[in-house]
């Protein structure tokens, strides 16, 4: 989709016009982004060439919707999208960051500074702004069971930044409860053991947390059940369909009936694995109201289907390779890959397995389970871009509930930690510099303030009387961000603001990797000059 | 294949095309909306840029209406929105033209039939032909077909134009980036789940840049997820892959990228196909067509129409135990044809696309013949050599008499068989598929076709007067005859990849070295690959009537 946004004539002039053209590359790109911060940003609604439209309130979605093509701002995308790579969220701060950075350097260059004096500023204060993270920080202590209630502040905050309040609430829960369904102790959480899927419905509010599994497909035979109350799991990798050997694909080489030979020799072998998987039936399901599921991620073919559907077995086929493992965790049993290895032992449990038609579309509900670890998020939304940008934000509250567990740690948010880290830098660090590195500090503390600006002004508020109020209320000892209703400071604590520990880190130490590349612009030509020079 | 429903269906239709013994369902499915309406839709996935599919939605038409922009459709968020609208890509007349088919269709199904000014429509088509022959940007802009949600994947977040993905480095992990490569497979499951006898997947890439590593990374993908199912790889790129090569660099990165790309290619595929000559209208295997070059429309009409023909054995019904089929011969399935062709004497999975477009017609006093016929559509292959231990597959559809009349299985094949019996050198084993139906020339097919060609594509003695090119409006059907042969002509094509990736690839020090580097390949890997086709060289030239040439 074509916001085009950026100058594409990128050609390197001079080495001034260069660092000039990538400052407003960032700046560009911080002009599209800054709408989007926070929860009173704007939602973008971008249609497309045909008439198509895609949802987004999040930094991430929207970069790749852009055509982009001026290389700084490719660079400062990518970078952008890396850390939603790595810590799932910040995408936006860290356009912002880096534009302002750019910004805030562009007026001290313009005055006859040297990028390089700047850039030796920015290291020193990413430092002492790192450091001043761990001290600011607050700790979560995770033990066995983890403090629910602030998983579920930090997880709110980030939805509310992306849905309504009140479906930001509701999945609130949804996001908290998937991830302690999945996580293990002392185990990295796999966020791959949610399944995430969808289904259209009138109603977004819908959606919903299902403990078991949700598979997009159903059984491909009509005398299967549709409905079966006690089920026995089977999951199994096992080919159940007639596959020709390469013998007989060879068939020219032989005569028509060694070929029926053949085929009918390789269909017994499929019939009897088959019959085995008939035979564990017989053997579990001694008690009338018991039944009996097979999901396999290999084909099923309509013979075997037909034998199964005698024995009253309900057979899907070709499920995914990851719901081989999903199935496992959220009904027990154990992944079977030859039937030579059937026993009861390998059987999972479900309560109940039903089938959901939605036109040509079938989900296989396979719910009622006992002790699950793996779950299904079952996002419902009227149309394709509804449910793709709930979608985008239930990742995103996945990914805050599973680096707050990892981090054991969260930040106070609103702006509360870059009002508090600016002032620690002008306060504190800038004096402990020597020379004009000192500048390169100040830069640094006052693009951090780019978060609680923009959420001012994306609030409607004048950003001045805003600013000043919360580094008036820091001075006098407390803690603060940004009230976005009223543009009074606030107690991000009390209103239970949280952002995640690692997301800030990142874009504390991304940004001016970035912000110094294109900054430094300059001195790379000036070298190649230089070594030009005899000697 | 729909082209050949919808005239199946046509009330004073030729019959030819009524009873064809072919199994549409192999490509395309039967489905229905949330409404209940049937729809039928190509069994395929296509991934391309955002932004190539034109005036199309990539939801297609049938499953979602058009949705609404009203600021009111935002129902997740109750904060501010805008709106930003792209420039709308415009449907040009043939496409409006079939959209308002489809309406009056839907008011008036019977009726329509009879009562049509046949002066205005024949108006209407001409002025369809002009504007596709001069204003097709993308491919969408002559597609007929409706598609299924599921079917058009477009990559995103690329940020590069179509000049800048040009090499096999550009395209790398934009598969497994953002879980796209994810998204990518769950579509592919959804058409597979649903078949319940899969023959095979047909791959089509344009390996001439990116694309080429993201089908490497998606085929390996595929051939690990779904073991014994045969992957038959068409490898396609258009003239234009073949010019803009400004400098020393850029024509030495594009030498490692075809190479890098075959060896990769190559290996997660049964069977691998070449095709794109560096000029079609120079080439041979148009004589008889009219091609522009500069028009991705004329020349993808060609490859395309190759590809249909090629395909056809596997479409066809198998016969019954007791029933000969008068209408087709020689059914195949994917599985079969690749075994056939890359297990034999030669254990080669490189082959040939050779085409006679049309076919000539079957019984002339100085018959040609149907072999002689055949000219090649893979670039850089030995022309003229017979080959004693080759194998080939034949497809000839809708062939003619030399009275004109359609000729039946039984001649076509006899002609087959007295081609062999006068070549000098007959291949180790030939399958032959053959069908009645020709190939139809619908509306948007491009005019490519020259002015000897007849209104069923028989080849006249002369020139119509007055005429440059033929389309659609003139030429209802076209005979067709393509043949995929495993032979050593293919051995100038793989051994030109395998001088390049030694001399380019692995020289010490060379820049090409450290290209392949920042392409992800280390010395060991790229080592590997020029072993391979080493090894896929060797294995053609290992023969005792040539052994003296190689040593
Ligand atoms: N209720 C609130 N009041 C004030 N500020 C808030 C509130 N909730 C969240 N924020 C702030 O909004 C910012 C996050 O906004 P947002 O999620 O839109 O952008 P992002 O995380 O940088 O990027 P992405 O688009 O990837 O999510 C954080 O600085 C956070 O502290
Ligand atoms: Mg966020």
């Amino acid at each position: 989709m074509s916001l085009r946004v950026l100058n594409p004539n990128a050609e390197v002039l001079n080495k001034s016009a260069a660092l000039h053209m990538n400052i407003n590359a960032a700046k560009g790109l911080q002009d599209v982004l800054k709408t989007n911060l926070g929860p009173k940003g704007t939602i973008k609604m971008l249609v497309g060439g045909a008439g198509d439209i895609k949802l987004t309130k999040d930094g991430n979605t929207l970069l790749k919707e852009m055509q982009i093509q001026n290389p700084t701002a490719i660079m400062i995308a990518r970078t952008a999208v890396a850390q939603d790579d790595v810590s799932g969220d910040g995408t936006t701060s860290t356009v912002l960051f880096i534009g302002e950075l750019m910004k805030q350097s562009e007026r001290y260059i313009d005055e006859g500074m040297h990028p390089r004096v700047l850039v030796d500023g920015f290291e020193i204060a990413k430092r002492a702004t790192l450091e001043f993270l761990e001290k600011f920080q607050t700790p979560v202590v995770m033990g066995d069971e983890p403090d629910k209630e602030i998983l579920k502040m930090v997880a709110r905050t980030t939805l509310r930044t992306k849905l309504y309040e009140a479906l930001a609430d509701q999945l609130t829960d949804i996001v908290v409860n998937a991830v302690l369904c999945i996580r293990k102790p002392d185990e990295p959480i796999d966020l791959f053991m949610v399944e995430i899927m969808h289904m259209r419905h009138k109603f977004d509010v819908d959606t919903r947390l299902v403990e078991g599994l949700v598979l997009d497909h159903g059984s491909r035979h009509p005398d299967m059940k549709r409905r079966a109350e006690n089920c026995h799991i089977l999951t199994c990798n096992v080919s159940l369909e007639y596959e020709k050997s390469e013998i007989n694909a060879g068939f020219f080489y032989s005569n028509a009936e060694q070929r029926e030979k053949m085929v009918a020799a390789e269909r017994r072998q499929v019939d009897e694995r088959v019959n085995k998987i008939i035979e564990l039936k017989n053997k579990v399901c001694t008690v009338t109201d018991d039944n009996f599921v097979v999901i396999n991620q290999k084909g099923i073919d309509p013979p075997s289907l037909d034998l199964l559907a005698k024995a009253g077995i309900i057979a899907l086929r070709r499920a995914k390779r990851r719901n081989m493992e999903r199935l496992v965790l959220a009904c027990g049993g154990e992944a079977v890959n030859s039937v030579d290895d059937l026993s009861p032992e390998c059987l999972g449990w479900a309560g109940l397995v039903y089938e959901h038609v939605l036109g040509e579309e079938k989900y296989t509900f396979v719910e009622n389970v006992r002790n699950p670890s793996s779950c299904t998020i079952l996002i419902k939304g009227p149309n394709d871009h509804t449910i793709a940008q709930i979608k985008d934000a239930v990742r995103d509250g996945l990914r805050s509930v599973k680096n707050t567990i990892e981090d054991e740690a969260v930040i106070l948010g609103a702006g509360a930690f870059e009002v508090a880290a600016r002032q620690h830098l002008v306060n504190n660090i800038k004096k402990t510099v020597h020379g004009r590195a000192q500048l390169g500090v100040e830069a640094f503390a006052d693009a951090l303030l780019v978060v609680p600006k923009t959420l001012a002004e994306n609030s409607g508020l004048d950003t001045q009387d805003a600013l000043i109020g919360l580094q008036a209320e820091h001075d006098k000892g407390n803690i603060v961000g940004l009230n976005h209703h009223t543009g009074e400071p606030i107690d991000p604590q009390m209103e239970g603001i949280f952002d995640n520990y690692s997301v800030k880190r990142q874009i504390i130490n991304s940004g001016p990797v970035i912000a110094s590349q294109l900054l430094l612009v300059d001195e790379v030509i000036r070298a190649g000059r230089n070594m030009r020079k005899p000697t | 294949m729909d082209e050949l429903l919808g005239l199946a269906e046509e009330n004073n239709g030729d019959p030819v095309y009524k009873n064809t013994d072919m199994d549409m369902d192999v490509f395309y499915r039967a489905g229905e909306t949330h409404q209940g309406i049937p729809t039928y839709t190509p069994r395929l996935l296509s991934i391309d840029m955002q932004g190539a599919l034109g005036s199309l939605r990539a939801s297609g038409s049938l499953y979602e209406g058009v949705p609404s922009l009203d600021a009111s459709s935002v129902v997740t968020w109750k904060g501010k929105s805008t709106k930003h609208v792209s420039e709308p890509h415009k449907k040009n007349l043939f496409l409006q033209s079939l959209e308002d088919e489809d309406e009056s269709l839907s008011y008036c199904n019977e009726l329509a039939g009879g009562i049509e000014d046949n002066q205005t429509q024949e108006d209407k088509d001409k002025q369809c032909v002009d504007c596709l022959e001069n204003g097709v940007e993308f491919w969408t802009d002559y597609s007929k077909v409706h598609f299924h949600p599921q079917s058009l994947f477009e990559l995103n977040g690329l940020w590069r134009g179509p000049h800048e993905f040009n090499n096999y480095g550009t395209g790398r992990e934009v598969f497994s980036e953002c879980l796209q490569g994810e998204e990518i497979s769950t579509r592919l499951r959804f058409f597979v789940e649903e078949c319940d006898h899969m023959q095979g997947f047909q791959f089509i890439v344009d390996d001439s840049g990116g694309f080429s590593s993201v089908a490497a990374e998606f085929l390996e993908q595929i051939s690990d997820e779904y073991r014994n199912i045969p992957i038959l790889l068409y490898a396609a790129r258009g003239p234009d892959s073949y010019t803009n090569i400004p400098s020393w660099k850029a024509s030495m990165s594009k030498n490692l990228h075809d190479a890098i790309s075959f060896s990769r290619l190559s290996s997660f595929c049964n069977l691998m196909v070449p095709l794109g000559l560096p000029s079609l209208s120079q080439s041979d295997a148009s004589r008889f067509l009219c091609v522009d070059d500069a028009k991705p429309f004329h020349t993808s009409a060609v490859y395309a129409a190759a590809l249909h023909s090629i395909s056809l054995p596997f479409r066809m019904m198998l016969p019954g135990p007791s029933a000969n089929s008068e209408l087709i011969a020689g059914a195949l399935d994917i599985g079969t044809m690749t075994q056939m062709l890359s297990g034999q004497a030669w254990q080669n999975m490189v082959t040939i696309l050779d085409m006679a477009m049309p076919s000539p017609l079957i019984g002339e006093r100085n018959e040609v013949g149907l072999h002689r016929s055949l000219r090649s559509l893979t670039p850089n292959i030995a022309e003229g050599s017979e080959d004693r231990r080759g194998v080939e597959t034949m497809v000839i559809h809708g062939a003619l008499l030399s009275g004109g009349s359609r000729a039946s299985i039984h001649q076509v094949k006899n002609s087959i068989e007295y081609g062999y019996q006068n070549q000098a050198i007959r291949p180790l084993f030939s399958h032959l598929s053959t069908s009645l139906c020709p190939l139809p020339i619908p509306l948007p097919f491009p005019s490519i076709f020259g002015n000897r060609i007849g209104g069923y594509g028989e080849i006249l003695e002369e020139p119509i007067f007055g005429v440059r090119a033929r389309g659609s409006l003139g030429v209802s059907s076209i005979p067709m005859a393509t043949r995929l042969r495993s032979s050593k002509a293919i051995l100038p094509f793989i051994e030109k990849r395998l001088a390049d990736i030694r001399k380019l690839g692995t020289a010490r020090g060379s820049y090409g070295v450290e290209l392949l580097q920042s392409w992800g390949f280390q010395k060991d890997e790229v080592d590997d690959m020029a072993e391979g086709l080493a090894k896929m060289a060797h294995a053609l030239k290992d023969q005792p009537e040539i052994s003296s040439d190689s040593d």
